[in-house]
């Protein structure tokens, strides 16, 4: 099972609503044994070390060391095959 | 009307933890849910009213009994539960008519497409809460005074202007937002920056002076401040100081801290299955949009957090919580106690756009907005209590008020919604009604101004 966690401001609306439509694309992708995790934004640095992938919301000028997921995509729909894929790639 | 009262008083009987989680099934087997998808969304919303309630009653029964005691002692009367806006969140999708909110919406966002009066989808389903919110404040004010099938006509009315002007909101915003995060083809359609309107006329004084206008790095400032920024710790702090103003002894002053602290950090938790068991609708529309749309360039409206990766925002906002809590005791007629609601965003968010991220003029201006919510949080208490108890989206003992001190866009919701008071010789909400008006006018022709200037200079 590989974590993989999102992050927003409040921990509630905008960071579930990504992880409610990722971890339905890879279920429709039948990757079943990747967990997408909504975390509080402030409290990323707890989280990010049991993570394969991080999933911003936010414009990341940090450096992490595991990748770093465009969130908006999943929100606007733009690009959002290419965040998919790389979500996948990180969990390989 | 009577057999339709007698319906409408049964399902409200049944309690929002059951009637709202049928309303959400039948609602998503419309967008075509699978019925096993449905029956596990709706059980999760079933499981976020009573887990909010269950919460909300533990928080009462921990913060009000401090605020009693605190009364008791010094004779300040802080007699209003801060539930934040998870509590408000939750009463309003126990509303009745709650879920009619998402085709209107939908809808006046489709025939403001259609006829190129906004370039904004509004894709935030989630604050669709916000226009319930609107809605049945507007009931609560309008039915003594007109009656109420007009009330309900005018609060569908109020909520549908709300609806127009968060996509001009979003419309006129998009450049500067854009600017400031660096994502393009986003915008913020959340009403919270409606409060602009208010700060205008404050902000075009701060501008003159020049001291109020050396940049500042926040990103230190706020890295400093970084442990108080996490809810629990927040929490805790207030839970202490509420203990030590009551008189409490240490071990109850502790105890009194980690119950706060317990509360702030499992609201979001709990509040979150909420949008959980909301995504499945909220995803069809969505979809259903961009294929409605396709091959227009459209921005996409989305709630604040994309922006929460400004520095200036966390900062002001941990500022502003000393400056809430003086505000609370020092405001004449202010009656809550800030708690949940004391992380406020919307205070702190709307400085941040019409500043464009000035550390100090976005500091001076929350100072200047915490009364505005406090008031509007007062006023509020009595409606919000009445129909979280009537729905049993909240339980809390009989003469306890609850509800929130970071109401977001205060004015526009207190003004739009008491105007009706004016029928009455009360003409506060008329005159706030038409401050919030003239300072959004103004404050949209610069927006649109600097767009203009924007195109070309490219």
């Amino acid at each position: 099972m590989k974590k993989i966690i999102v992050a927003c401001g409040s921990g509630v609306a905008t960071s579930q609503t990504v992880a409610s439509k990722v971890t339905r694309l890879l279920k429709e992708k039948n990757l079943n044994n990747i967990k997408i995790e909504v975390v509080d934004l402030k409290s990323v640095d707890t989280h990010i070390k049991s993570s394969a992938a991080y999933i911003a919301i936010t414009k990341i000028e940090k450096e992490y060391p595991v990748p770093v997921i465009n969130g908006i995509a999943f929100l606007t729909g733009i690009n959002m095959d290419l965040e998919l894929q790389k979500i996948i790639d990180a969990c390989k | 009307m009577d057999f339709l009262g007698t319906v409408i008083n049964y399902i409200l009987n049944l309690g929002a933890p059951v009637f709202v989680p049928i309303i959400m099934l039948l609602a998503g087997l419309i967008v075509r849910m699978k019925l096993r998808d449905g029956i596990s969304a709706a059980i999760t919303l079933g499981v976020a009213f009573v887990g909010m309630s269950m919460l909300i009653a533990f928080m009462v029964g921990a913060i009000g009994s401090a605020a009693q005691t605190m009364m008791e002692r010094t004779g300040i009367e802080l007699s209003i539960v801060d539930g934040g806006w998870t509590t408000m969140a939750n009463v309003s999708w126990a509303w009745p008519y709650a879920f009619l909110m998402f085709p209107l919406q939908v809808g006046v966002n489709i025939l403001m497409l259609v006829f190129k009066k906004t370039n904004t989808f509004n894709a935030d389903l989630w604050n669709v809460w916000g226009k319930i919110f609107t809605a049945f404040i507007v009931v609560a004010v309008a039915t003594p005074i007109v009656g109420g099938l007009i009330a309900l006509i005018l609060a569908f009315l109020i909520a549908t202007l709300q609806i127009i002007l968060e996509l001009n909101s979003g419309d006129i915003n998009q450049q500067r937002i854009e600017k400031l995060t660096g994502i393009p083809g986003v915008t913020c359609t959340h009403r919270m920056l409606f409060f602009s309107a208010i700060y205008y006329p404050f902000d075009l004084l701060l501008r003159k002076i020049p001291a109020l206008n050396k940049p500042m790095d926040a990103a230190t400032l706020r890295s400093k401040l970084g442990i108080f920024a996490e809810n629990h710790v927040i929490g805790f702090l207030l839970g202490v100081t509420f203990g030590l103003i009551a008189g409490y002894d240490v071990p109850a002053i502790l105890t009194l801290g980690v119950q706060a602290a317990t509360a702030l950090m499992l609201f979001p938790m709990i509040s979150k299955l909420f949008m959980q068991a909301l995504s499945p609708i909220s995803e069809a529309i969505s979809d259903y949009m961009n294929k409605r749309f396709a091959g227009r360039k459209l921005f996409v409206g989305l709630d604040w957090p994309f922006m929460g990766g400004a520095s200036e925002i966390w900062f002001t906002v941990i500022v502003a919580i000393p400056f809430t809590l003086i505000w609370s005791v020092i405001l004449p007629g202010n009656k809550i106690l800030p708690f949940a609601g004391i992380i406020n965003i919307a205070l702190v968010v709307p400085a941040y756009i019409l500043t464009k991220g000035n550390t100090l003029r976005m500091v001076i201006l929350a100072i200047i907005g915490v009364p505005f919510f406090l008031f509007v949080g007062t006023q509020f208490a009595p409606i919000i209590t009445d129909l979280g108890l009537a729905t049993k989206a909240i339980n809390i003992p009989t003469n306890q008020l609850i509800s929130n001190s970071c109401i977001d866009a205060p004015i526009f919701t207190y003004a739009f919604s008491f105007i009706w008071q004016c029928l009455q010789g009360y003409f506060l909400p008329l005159f706030l009604a038409i401050y919030w008006c003239v300072g959004y006018f103004f404050y949209a022709r610069e927006l649109r101004k600097e767009s203009l200037q924007n195109i070309v200079e490219q």
